[in-house]
Parts: C-alpha cells; structure tokens; sequence
C-alpha cells in the first residue's frame, strides 16, 4: 500500500525542515562580507583562511577529534566486555546490568553537566582535558553497548560453539570467532561513540575552562557574543566531519543499523 | 561457556564506568543538601523559579507534541518507501551534527536579516522585520528541530515491525485508507509513538544551548537557569538542587509515558 498524497506532502516538507539550518549555514560560510547573510552575495574562502589561521580554532579541533577518538576506543572495549560477559547471564541480571547501562539516557544532560562539574572541582579536574574526557567515556557508553548487544544477537551462535567443542579456550572463541563476527556493532559503536563525543556541547559546556575548551563548546561561546562567518566556516568543516562519517558507517553497517537498535532496545523494555 | 571468572573480568571496565556515574548523581545530591532540605524550601518557594519551571514543562510538551506531529507522516512515508536508505541520511544527518551548529543554522534563518524575514517582506507580508528570534517561539521551533530525528526513528522501528498483512485484511474487507489508518496502523505504532514522546520530553526538559541561543533573557528554562546559576552567581549549591529538582521533573513526565509504553507492547505481543 502506498502513502496517500497528504502524507507524502507532510513527509517532503519534514524533509526540506531537517536539512535547511544545515544548507544554510553552509551557504553563509562562503560569504565575501563581514556580515552573515543567506543567500551570500558573492563566493569567498576568507573566512575558512580565517579559521585555519587561528591557533585557538585549530587547538579546539584537535582537542575534540582526540577526545572523540579517545572516547570511542575506551568505550568500544567496555560495551564488548559487558556485552560479551551479559550474554549467558540469566535474564534477571542481564535486565538489571542493561537498565543500569542505559541509565545515563534517562539523565537531562543539564543535570548531568552540573553533576560531572561538581565530581571534577572535588577531584582539581574541572577545566582539564582529561575531566572532560573521562565524562565522555561515561556518557558515551550506553550508545557503544546497544549496537554491540544487537549484533550480538544477531550472529549465529553455533559457530562459537562449534569452536568451543573442537576446544578452543573461551579467550580464543572470543578473539578468533566473536569479534570478527560482530565487526559490524564494533563498527556502530566506535563510529557512534566518535559522533557523540565529537559534537556533545550540552554537559561539556560546564567542564571546560579558560586554557582548555572544545570545539563545538568554543563555537558556542562565540555564538553568545556575535554570530558571524568565521562561526559559519568552522561549523561547515564539523558538518563535512559528520557527514563523513555517516557516510562511512552507511558503508560499513548501513543506516538500518539505527532502527535494529531502537527495536531492540524497545523489544528488551 | 566462559566462566564466571572471564565474565567478572569481561564487565569490569563497564562496571567501572557504572560505579563512576553513581558516584556523580550521589554527589549532585549530596551538594544539594549541604543545608539540608533548606534551598529546595527556598527554590520551590521562589515565584521566579516556580515560573521556569512551569514553562520548562509547557516548552517541551509543546515541542514534543510537534515532533510527534511532524514525526508521524514522515516515518509512516519512510516505512513504504523504497528509497528507505537515501531518505534516512536526511533524517540522521542533521541529527548527528551539532546542537550548536543546528542552533546557529537557526540563528541566521531566524534573524532580522535572515531568510524566513526578507522573503516575508519580499512577498509583502511585513513592512519590517518581525521579531521572531529571542521568542519562545524560536525555542520551540529550534528544540523541535534538534529532537525530530529521536521521534521519526521510535517511529519508523514501531512501523517496521507492523505486519503489514493486518492492513491489507483491513483493505480488501472494505475499510477505507483512513479507517484502516485509525483501526490499525496507528494503534499498532502507538508504543513507538509514545517512547519517541518521552524521549523527546526527557531532552527538552534538560535542553540549554538552543533556549540560551535562540530564547531571550527573560524566557529562561530550567537548564539554561542552572547554566547562569553556576557561570554568573557562582551558587553551587542552588545550581544542584535545581539540577535535582530538573532530573525529578523529567522523570515524573517520563516515567508514566514508559509504564504505558511497556504494558502497550506487552499486550501487543501477547495479541501476535
């Protein structure tokens, strides 16, 4: 069955609503003028020379992207440990480990940022890289475990018994037959946990300090004061990093890997 | 089998980062309370307060009913499409990207010299610039923005697993598109539905780039309250209390949506 014509007008107009911020501020980033205006009256590169040139942009950006690739790596490796480890427990445990697991996601993120704040002043870590990292591991954690938890049930099980009887120990069946199996979720949740730690700015906004800030955090406290095309400029360079990588995990997983996530988590609930 | 042993060993690093995150909501609370109960008393006795969070709840039940609005048809369109994949990238982009490059999209759109205000006066409808930036409107329509993806994609995973055979018996037994819609489609999408509203609801309330963005000084919410609590007065204590009371808020909206949400989908798959 079709859709009929009024839900497929509604759907183009969604359609158009979700990308237009987007398309706008990569349109004004290419602006020749000091002000920000769509459409742009001319076509420049000035404002990306500008970015390029300024020590306090490229620093953030390399902040972030270790951060992220950091984060993604540490959070990858807990959410395979508590899926693989879940996986034979019995149903209650298992229900009671996932629901704490996901437990961040019930958390608004503004209490959240006030909450880390105020472990860091206690710890002498507010303002550091290594506070805000740390932070991320723990809020990217639940979006790692939930592909992982899904490829998982998604592979055939007899393979890895089938290695266990021909007697391979339980360390090998992990490493020569599980994770190569779950390539894909291990995929999703380094790419997954990069994202979300590369673009957090919510909880991250209150870590962060005079010598140290992220690059989504930097764009906003520069929002706060002027919005101009250097913003533009660098906002467009993090929606071609972004968009990168959704093209990358469309490669490698395919974006249907959102869906099987949200009905698995609902199916579980 | 691996043992029990490998299996303590395989969750400790998860185990930590579980303990750690009990850790900050214990100490959140605890730093609320360094009075004891005295600036929760203080706080819900306070009018101003009592008006952000009232307005809190209104903004993001206002922002979550116009995700589910603009969510609905656009999932019901992606579940029959076959150009699933390709749409999906619209839909998961600009929910990757971030909240603050989102905002600032809405910041140029929105301004007096932005676009929705020079095609306004271009077709005549305004002799000036309308102020629509700095308005609560500006904060639903960015917060609205930010959280849609979250809702199309509940959605969309409720669709997905509809078996689509219910609605063809509907057809061919006479009922036409819409009752077929409101006989089965929706009532089968309805679990979906509703954990994509208390998502959305759970963000909206803790929300604090877009509103500080794109609301003005005088609308404030809660999140962007404890935001100026922290950075401008420097009050630790009141700024963990308001997160508290912000977290107990969120969880009073989301917890009935959730409990309605299970009991849906217990029902539905005991009917399958």
């Amino acid at each position: 069955m079709r859709t009929s014509l009024p839900v497929r007008i509604l759907a183009a107009l969604v359609l158009v609503f979700l990308p237009a911020p987007l398309i706008i501020v990569i349109g004004a980033s290419f602006s020749p003028g000091a002000v920000l205006s769509f459409p742009p009256p001319g076509f420049s590169l000035r404002w990306y020379g500008e970015v390029l040139g300024d020590h306090g942009w490229v620093m953030a950006f390399v902040a972030s992207a270790g951060i992220a690739a950091g984060a993604a790596v540490v959070t990858t490796i807990a959410a395979l440990g508590a899926a693989l480890a879940l996986e034979h427990a019995s149903p209650r445990t298992r229900s009671i480990a996932e629901t704490m697991i996901l437990a961040p996601l019930l958390f608004p993120h503004a209490a959240l940022g006030i909450a880390f704040l105020s472990w860091l002043v206690a710890l002498h870590a507010n303002g550091t890289m290594i506070g805000v990292f740390v932070s991320h591991v723990i809020l990217c954690a639940p979006f790692a475990y939930r592909p992982i938890a899904v490829s998982l049930h998604q592979i055939d099980r007899s393979v890895a018994e089938a290695a266990e009887i021909l007697g391979a120990s339980p360390w090998r069946t992990i490493t020569t037959v599980l994770i190569p199996m779950l390539r894909p979720g291990l995929a999703a949740a380094l790419m997954f946990s990069f994202i979300i730690s590369f673009d957090e700015v919510t909880v991250t906004m209150f870590l962060v300090g005079p010598e140290f800030s992220t690059l989504p955090v930097k764009i906003y406290g520069h929002l706060a004061d002027s919005a101009d095309p250097v913003v533009a400029a660098i906002s467009t360079i993090l929606i071609a990093m972004t968009g990168g990588m959704i093209l990358l995990l469309d490669r490698v997983v395919g974006l249907g890997i959102f869906v099987d996530i949200e009905e698995d988590a609902r199916g579980n609930a | 089998m691996i043992g029990s042993g490998t299996r303590a060993l395989l969750f400790a690093p998860m185990g930590l980062l579980l303990a750690a995150f009990l850790m900050t909501v214990v100490g959140l609370v605890h730093s609320s309370a360094a009075r004891g109960l005295a600036v929760y008393v203080e706080l819900l006795g306070d009018p101003g307060i009592r008006t952000v969070l009232v307005r809190t709840v209104i903004i993001a039940t206002i922002t979550t009913a116009a995700c589910a609005v603009l969510g609905y048809p656009l999932a019901l369109f992606l579940s029959r499409s076959r150009n699933r994949n390709l749409w999906l990238i619209l839909v998961i982009s600009p929910w990757l990207v971030s909240i603050v490059v989102r905002t600032f999209g809405w910041m140029v759109l929105l301004g007096s010299r932005g676009l929705v205000n020079t095609t306004l006066q271009a077709v005549g409808a305004t002799p000036s610039p309308i102020r629509i930036l700095f308005t609560p409107t500006a904060v639903v329509l960015g917060l609205t923005h930010v959280f849609l993806p979250f809702m199309v994609i509940a959605i969309l995973s409720s669709l997905l697993q509809l078996d689509r055979r219910l609605e063809e018996a509907s057809r061919i037994l006479g009922a036409t598109r819409w009752q077929t819609f409101r006989a089965v489609t929706l009532p089968l999408s309805v679990p979906g539905l509703i954990g994509g509203c208390s998502l959305v609801l759970l963000m909206a309330t803790g929300a604090i780039v877009t509103p500080l963005l794109l609301g003005g000084l005088r609308d404030r919410m809660l999140g962007t309250q404890i935001y100026t609590e922290v950075f401008q007065v420097f009050n630790f204590e009141r700024a963990s209390a308001m997160a508290v009371i912000l977290l107990a808020t969120a969880l009073i909206l989301v917890i009935p949506l959730r409990l309605v949400e299970g009991r849906m989908r217990r029902r539905l798959g005991a009917a399958r």
